[in-house]
Order: structure tokens, then sequence, then C-alpha cells
């Protein structure tokens, strides 16, 4: 077919065709295809010849037809490679130093984080069951108990297991420290001195059987199932009967003689990778805490967790507890427009057992969770750290391409073949990557310990895990080559007649690729920077917020129920010492941790209907106020010589505020039980974290005795302590003695800001660090680069100041675009980290700019070195040898 | 009984190759597949045939000379081998014994 308008096949097929071909079947294959699409041209027009032609190519793609990879393994090659490889490494050391070092640095900082990560993934995950493990939520969205939260009644667990087939097993626990869950003094029965224990529980026999906890003594199936058992964990039974079977042995809690507890089993320490961490399960059979208790629909203090059978569907029987239970059980109590309310905002789910610790942040449960996006954050800052590594790594190599230049001409012209010289420049940086992986392990073994702390974790290196070495393997390969592939390609791209004239000009190429790594490199250092400015910033305004209270100088002294009759007298004596300004009872305390409830309070004489408010109602006695520094804006204080004031009430400004108390004094107010009269109004006070609005507060006279707070004067802190312990011991010998500080226990409930403020700054020291590292090995490379034209400038007349400026200037310019991009994106995300406090420190500018002066300082000084080496040398020296 | 290796498809190939006596190739082998028994054949089914056939032995195949055709490519002309006659021949025979074996179904197939 010759003419203006020949018709061809499609050309990617043939192209196709002729790629995946092998040579010897090609020109039948190809003749016949031809053949055909000129036959069916005619017959059936251009178009569809053409596509009988794709499919005919397409249907002859067959293992049969496939081109044989030809692969020679040539270990001489190989050998070569590393050969020249190593050479190069051994002859620029300082620039081969910055490379593994920057590497070995991210790496390190890596393999930390991907141990952190993988531990957090695998919490909950080693029961038996776990799939078929959830723990039950109830969500609300309106009102004034809106949230979401795991207290249900004690009759709900009994309710679900006898109402719907679909739950294998339904368990309790109660944790709450108002029944003595939490933290107890105990003994051995033979033992007079107690000893103060946290993780105390109590637990229905069906947890040991929903989580298959392993027993070490003691049969599981009946470990719990009489009245008045106690589980422990093996450490503790290591701890009280060293080396012993202590089944069937009796524990005294809480100095209670008459009802010693027996041991019905000792059970493996829950793994560290547990949400669940106790050391003592009490068995709830035959456990009332108040008469009816057990069958009270109205107070919520149990979690409740469930073992479904297999193939249940999850969704329908989580809207169908929510009904039964609505209607059947807990309707009864409820008027009418509160059975709407909950029946339109409230809903049950059933919560994974795996999920509870990382996606718990929304859930109030009253225990200690990581949280998912700590968990990405990480992740985050660990890749950009590695690219940092990359970037150093990539922007050197093509950097001095033009000293590898010569080699790659002389290579190809001898007849090297592209793919050769790729593989070549390739095992380089697999040799680097290598070394770097070397010592990026040895570095992150080192500072686990450190790291350990930093997370507050107890990691171990995994060196003997089946998936360690194998992981590391290819992950080097993976990194090896991702640093190498860009100057691979790049290398190998030279044209050899260009390179062995010296045209090539000399590593400015591909200045405008690295100048944008560089400005990424920068960009993710100051982010970080900023970060760490921000969460500093944010602690330092936790710390030293006006909370509405004084949480200095005042000391704790936690079970002192243990006193009983003698507490007055143990007072009296505390208020006589003469450090002692003030002394307080009370177990609610504005920190986390200590005694909480919750109430709805209105106005006495209206509808509660809309009038109510969300209250805690604390019993303290009339030097609580006082003695936590609190302020009374209106009205008085209690007063012991008032018989009255037991019917009064002290409420805080919020609680005045959202039911519409004004003036408040006099006026009274109801939770429906009990009505009392406002006799004062405190200044609000931060009673929970600074993440949550101030909400109501009552305090009421009342005996809770678990506390007492001590406000000392003076700075003899040790002095004040040991007179205090020495009147406890004379009251009290045979109990331990428990003190703690108000604002430690304070800062406490924001140790995880503070333990990411730490993360914060040891990650951007380490981008930073990293970031430099390039930038030195940069610079020094491109003032090496300039050596002639320096010597030639100063010859002329130039001064040191301006040969410095030529040398500084383009870097500078790169960090400055750096800050740029840095600070609209540090501060969208430190904005969004902050609004999960209510309370908050305002990021102001000064953050920025001392982010972006510090930054530029560091990269001024980095490049400084080198650049007045330069300008100070004498150009003789750079002149002589031409 | 030696085993011969002819699948349907390629006693049918085979067939072909000697009715082509010569001339067969790719494209030939198709079109006449298709005008004779009405299958739709793709030609990669054809080649592949062809070549099994050849790597057992019962066909070989020459180039012939280039053409200004098919883009100046040659042909791959297929002929029939000695083997590969007695292949068919046997298969035949097969066929033959089988068909007397049924009742009442005297073969009505005359050889010319």
């Amino acid at each position: 077919m010759k003419g203006p308008f020949s018709p061809e096949p499609p050309r990617w097929a043939d192209r196709f065709l002729e790629w995946y071909c092998r040579p010897e079947l090609l020109e039948e294959i190809q003749g016949d295809a031809y053949e055909l699409f000129d036959k069916r041209l005619l017959a059936n027009g251009y178009k569809a010849a053409r596509r009988a032609f794709v499919w005919d190519v397409l249907r002859s793609f067959r293992l049969s037809t496939i081109r044989r990879i030809t692969y020679k393994f040539s270990p001489d090659m190989y050998k070569s490679n590393f050969k020249i490889a190593w050479r190069s490494l051994v002859k620029h050391k300082m620039y081969s130093a910055i490379k593994i070092g920057g590497f070995a640095i991210g790496i390190a900082a890596c393999l930390l984080i991907a141990l952190f990560i993988k531990d957090e993934l695998s919490y909950d995950s080693n029961y038996p069951e776990a799939k078929r493990i959830f723990r039950v939520v109830a969500e609300t969205t309106e009102g004034e108990f809106a949230g979401q939260g795991v207290d249900f009644p004690a009759p709900f667990a009994k309710a679900l297991k006898d109402e719907f087939p679909e739950f294998e097993k339904v368990a309790r626990i109660n944790p709450n420290s108002l029944f003595t869950g939490g933290g107890n003094p105990i003994r051995r029965i033979d033992a007079a001195q107690n000893t103060y224990e946290e993780g105390f529980t109590f637990a229905d026999q069906e947890l040991l059987d929903i989580l298959q906890i392993k027993m070490i003594y003691g049969d599981r199936k009946h470990a719990l199932d009489e009245p008045n058992t106690i589980v422990i964990s093996e450490r503790k039974a290591q701890q009280y009967f060293p080396n012993e079977n202590p089944v069937g042995k009796m524990l005294i809690a809480n100095d209670n003689k008459d009802k010693p507890v027996k041991i019905g089993g000792v059970m493996a320490n829950f793994p560290s990778t547990s949400h669940l961490q106790y050391d003592f399960l009490i068995a709830m059979k035959g456990v009332e805490f108040y008469n009816g208790e057990q069958s009270n629909w109205g107070a919520s203090n149990y979690h409740t967790y469930v073992l479904l059978k297999p193939g249940v569907d999850i969704a329908k029987l989580e809207k169908k507890m929510f009904s039964v239970i609505i209607h059947k059980y807990m309707g009864a109590q409820m008027s009418k427009t509160e059975l709407a309310l909950v029946e339109r905002s409230s809903r049950l789910y059933l919560q994974p057992i795996n999920d509870i610790h990382l996606h718990s942040a929304e859930i109030h449960d009253g225990m200690r969770h990581g949280d998912i996006r700590f968990v990405w954050l990480f992740g985050a800052i660990a890749g950009f750290i590695l690219l940092i590594a990359c970037i150093n790594f990539v922007n050197l190599s093509t950097a001095r391409s033009s000293n590898r230049a010569k080699e790659v001409g002389l290579r190809k012209t001898v007849g090297s073949s592209r793919g050769a010289l790729i593989g070549q420049f390739l095992s380089e940086s697999l040799m680097f990557s290598w070394f770097s992986f070397v010592m990026g392990v040895i570095l992150a073994w080192a500072l686990l310990p450190y790291f350990n702390q930093l997370s507050n974790k107890t990691l171990q290196f995994p060196w003997l895990a089946w998936w360690f070495l194998p992981m590391m393997v290819l992950a080097c390969l993976f990194v090896g080559m991702l640093a190498g592939l860009y100057p691979a390609f790049y290398l190998s791209g030279f044209n050899p007649i260009n390179v062995l004239k010296g045209k090539l000009s000399k590593g400015s190429s591909n200045a405008n690729l690295r100048s944008a790594l560089v400005v990424f490199q920068f960009t993710t250092s100051i982010v970080l920077i900023i970060g760490t400015l921000i969460v500093t910033r944010q602690m330092n305004f936790i710390l030293h917020k006006k909370l509405g209270f004084d949480k200095e100088q005042v000391l704790l002294l936690n079970g002192t129920q243990i006193l009983g009759d003698n507490l007055p007298a143990f007072k009296n004596r505390l208020q006589q010492l003469p450090m002692v300004q003030s002394v307080a009872v009370s177990d609610y305390l504005p920190v986390a941790e200590s005694k909480r409830n919750g109430n709805e309070f209105w106005e006495a004489g209206k509808d509660k209907e809309g009038n109510s408010s969300g209250t805690q109602i604390w019993q303290v006695d009339s030097d609580y106020i006082p003695t936590l520094g609190m302020k009374i804006v209106e009205g008085r204080n209690f007063s012991t010589a008032m018989k009255s004031d037991s019917q009064g009430v002290i409420i805080n400004q919020a609680l005045a505020k959202k039911l519409n108390l004004a003036p408040a004094l006099g006026k009274r107010i109801t939770n429906g039980g009990q009505s009392y009269q406002v006799i004062g109004v405190v200044e609000d006070f931060h009673f929970e974290s600074l993440r949550e609005n101030i909400g109501g507060m009552c305090l009421v006279l009342g005996n809770s005795s678990n506390v007492i707070s001590v406000k000392i004067k003076g700075q003899d802190m040790q002095k004040a302590i040991q007179q205090i312990s020495a009147i406890w011991k004379d009251l009290a010998p045979t109990q331990p003695i428990r003190t703690t500080f108000l604002d430690d226990s304070y800062a406490k409930m924001y140790a995880d800001v503070r333990r990411m403020g730490y993360i914060f700054s040891n990650f951007a020291i380490l981008a930073i660090v990293v970031a430099c590292l390039g930038l030195f090995a940069l610079s020094t490379y491109l003032a090496e680069q300039r050596r002639k034209e320096i010597g030639i400038r100063k010859v002329l007349g130039a001064s040191v100041g301006s040969v410095m400026g030529l040398l500084v200037r383009n870097f500078l310019v790169l960090i400055l675009i750096s800050l740029f991009i840095a600070v609209p994106t540090a501060w969208y995300l430190m904005q969004k980290w902050l609004e999960d406090f209510v309370y908050r420190y305002h990021i102001r500018g000064d953050v920025f700019l001392l982010a972006g002066f510090s930054v530029i300082l560091i990269a001024l000084l980095t490049i400084s070195v080198q650049a007045l080496r330069s300008a100070l040398s004498n150009p003789l020296d750079s002149l002589r040898n031409e | 009984m030696q085993r011969i290796h002819l699948g349907e498809f390629e006693e049918l190939t085979l067939l072909f190759v000697a009715v082509l006596h010569g001339n067969a190739y790719g494209v030939a082998v198709m079109e006449e597949i298709e005008q004779q028994t009405g299958r739709a054949v793709n030609i990669s089914a054809v080649h592949a045939a062809l070549r099994r056939l050849e790597e057992k032995g019962y066909v070989n195949s020459e180039w012939s000379e280039a053409t200004a055709q098919r883009g100046g490519r040659r042909k791959r002309l297929f002929s029939i081998t000695q083997a590969g006659r007695a292949a068919l021949e046997q298969s035949r025979d097969t066929y033959l014994k089988l068909w007397e074996q049924i009742p009442g179904m005297a073969p009505k197939i005359s050889f010319s």
C-alpha cells in the first residue's frame, strides 16, 4: 500500500509486540499480523482492521512468545562495583561521613519510632478470642451528660446476658475508687504492717473467662466465683508469698480485719500492651456496696466487657441492645421527655478490645490511653527525618557529579552500557545504606533507654524477633534504592564526548532540584522547631495559669481513712505544728485521679427540664477553701459555729451563671433528693483538665476523709514532712504514710503534653542536625568549586565581606523561602493541636520570629565556616597551579 | 500402543498443514480452518499450535522468499513430517476402530 495515505496498524501495538516478542518468533508473528491487517483493511475498513490488529497482538502475548529475561550474574562485576564504591567512599572522607552519619541518624530515629508504633498497635491483641471481645460504650450527643462513657449500672450486664443470645459471656469490672478500687493498703493476715498497693478492681469471674487469662496457680474457671476471693498477679504473689503457692491463703485489705479475702488464684501479669493493668481482682460475687445496689439502674459504675458468639451482626445487635435496655429496663424511671431525649441522642456501641488503647480519646473511662493521632504524628516525623537524610545523599551525589563525570565518560567510551553504570552507582548507594544501617541500628539500640524514658514505654530491642533481620535487610535495600536511584540515572546519563571534553558545567546543572530539596529539608526542620516552641509555651501556660486555687506548698496525705476515729485528733495535732498553715480534710481535689461524682442541680421550685446543670458535689470541711487558696467572691465560707451550714452550699460562678442565680445568696438549689441554701459563691477554679470548660460545682460540708491537704508555711518541705510523719507514726504505727504534692499531681495531669514537648524538641534537633550536615557539605563543596573564582576576585580587590556575601547569599534565599512555607504550615498544624484545649496559649508572632531567627542563625553558622575559610584563603594558593 | 501427543486443535492444524501442502503458514492455516470448519480462530492460537507441533517433530518449517507484502517480512512455511503423517494415521485408525464397535453405526467414511 503506497500512496499519500498509507494506513498503518497502531504504532504502540506494533512496538509492544516488538518489545515483548522473542526475536526468533517476531518475524512470523509480526508478518502474519500485518498480512491480516492488510486483508481486513480491504474487507472491514481501517478502524476494524486496527482493532483486530491490537487484538491479535494482545492475544499473542503468551508465556511461550515473550522474551526470556536474560540475566547474567557476574560476581566479578559486583566485586568491581563494590571496590570502586569503597574507593570513592574512602577518598572523600568528609562527604562520606556526612552521608553515612546523616543516614544513620535518620534510620535510628525511624527505627525507634517504628518500635514505638508497633508497640502502640499491638495493644490488647494477644487474647485468644480478641476478635470477639468488645467493651460496651454509651454515647450521648445532647444535654448535660453529652459525651461517651463506659460506666453502666450493676444489673446491665445481667440484662444483656438474659436478653440476647448473641453474647457468649458478659463481665463487669468496677475499678472506681469510690468502692475501694484503685489503690488500697493490704497485708498478709499474719503480718502487722500494711503496704499500699495500686491496681485494685472488682471483677466478675467471667472476665477471666473472656480474656482467658493465664493462671500461674489455681483454676481459672473457679478463681473468682466465690464471695471474698481475690486473684492476684504473679509479681504481687512473688512479693507477698515468695516461691510458694498462695492459693487459699488470706489477705487483709483496707485494714478490714473482720473480712479477710481468700486468694483464689494467681494470674500472669497483664502484658504491658494491655489497657487493663490490674494486680488485684476482687470477686464481685456477693458484693453489694449498699442496700439494693446490685439491682439499681440509677447508678452507673461498671465497665462492661462482652464476648460475642461468632458471626454476630454487630450493628444490628447494637440497635437491639439499646432499644431493649431503654424500654424494658430504664424507661420506668424516666419521664416522657427524658425518654424522648435519650432515644433521640443516645446510642450504645461495641468497641473492639483492640481499639480501646488508641481510639478512646473521646471516651471518659478514667484510664490512660494512647492516641492514634500521636501514632500518625510520630510516623510522619520519622518519615520526614529519613527523607531529609535521603535528600542529603541525593544532593551531595548530584552536586559532586563533576568529580565522577570523567569516570562515567571513560567507562562509556570503553563500552559500558548505561544499565551497568546505573548498577554501579546503585551498588555504591547500597553500600552507603548498608554502613548507615549498621550504624543506625547500633545508635537506636544505644538510645533506646533514653527513648523509653521519653515515650514512657518499656520497649525492648527485638534482636531475636524473626522479622527483625529480614526487615532490616529489606529496609536497607529500599532506602539505598530510594536515595541512589536519582543520582544513578543522573550520573549515568552523561554524554561521554561532552564530559571528556570538559564541557559539563560544574555542579550547576541540577541547581534547581537541589535548591528545592534544601528548601524541603529546612521547611521540615522549621515546622518541627515551631512545633516544639508552641508545645513548650502551652506547657508553660498550663503550669502558670491562674487556676482559681493555689497549688503550691500543699502537701497531700493519702489514705487517711485508715486513721478512723483518730482523724480529728490527727488534724488537731497537725494544726498545732508551726510550719502548718492550715489543714483540710476532703477526698475531692482539683486535680485528676482524685474523687469525682456526677449530679444534676437546679433551682428549687423550678422545673428540672431545661433549668438543670451537670454539677459536682464535693464534701469538704470549713478549712478547705483557705487551705487551697480559693477565693470567695460573694457570701462567706462555712463556719463550724453555725449549725445551719450543714444545709448550706458554696457554689462556683459557673453554676451561678448556668442556673441564672443572680444574686445567688440565699437561693435554694436541689438535686432532687436534697436541697441546699447558697451561702457563698467561690471564684471559678479549674478542677478538671484545661482541655475542658469549668463545669458546675457545689461545695458542701461533709465527711470524706481519705485525703488530707496540708498547706505548709516556709521553704523547708523536708522538715515539714518529717514532723507530719512523726505524728502519723504515733497514731497509725502499722500504716505506711503516703504523701504527694498538689503541684506534682497537677503537673501529672499534663504529662502527655510535656512528653510531646520532649519528643518534639528531640526530633526537631535531629532534623536540624541532619539538615545542617547536608548544608555544610553542600556549601563546602560549592566553595571548593569556586576557589579559583574567589582567588581572582581577591586579587582584583574584593573584600572578605563581599566574598562571604557571594557564598552565603544563595543559601540564605533558600532558608527564607523555607520559612515562608513553614510558618503557615506550622501555624495551621499547631492551631489544630491547641484546639484540644479550651484554655490555651494563643499563638503569637514571636514564636515564628524566634524559630526563624534561630534557624537562620544556625544555617549561617554552618555555611559561614566554609565561606569564611574560602574568603580568608590566600589567593596565591588557589591560583598557583593551573 | 504408542502414545500420540495430539490435542484436538493440534490435530486439526496438522491436518490443514497437510492439506495446504507446502503452502501452509499462519494466516493460510487460519483462513482454511475458518472456511472449512466455520470455527473463528485467532492467529495466536494457530501460531501456538504450529509451535507445539514443530517441537513434537510433526512439522518442519522453512522461510519463504521475502516479498513486498507483509512489510517485507518472510513467511514461515510448514510442511508435515513422516512422524506427523504417522500420528495422523494412527489417530484415524483409532477412531475408525472405535466407530466400528458402535452397534448400528457403520462408518460412512470413505477414503479416496
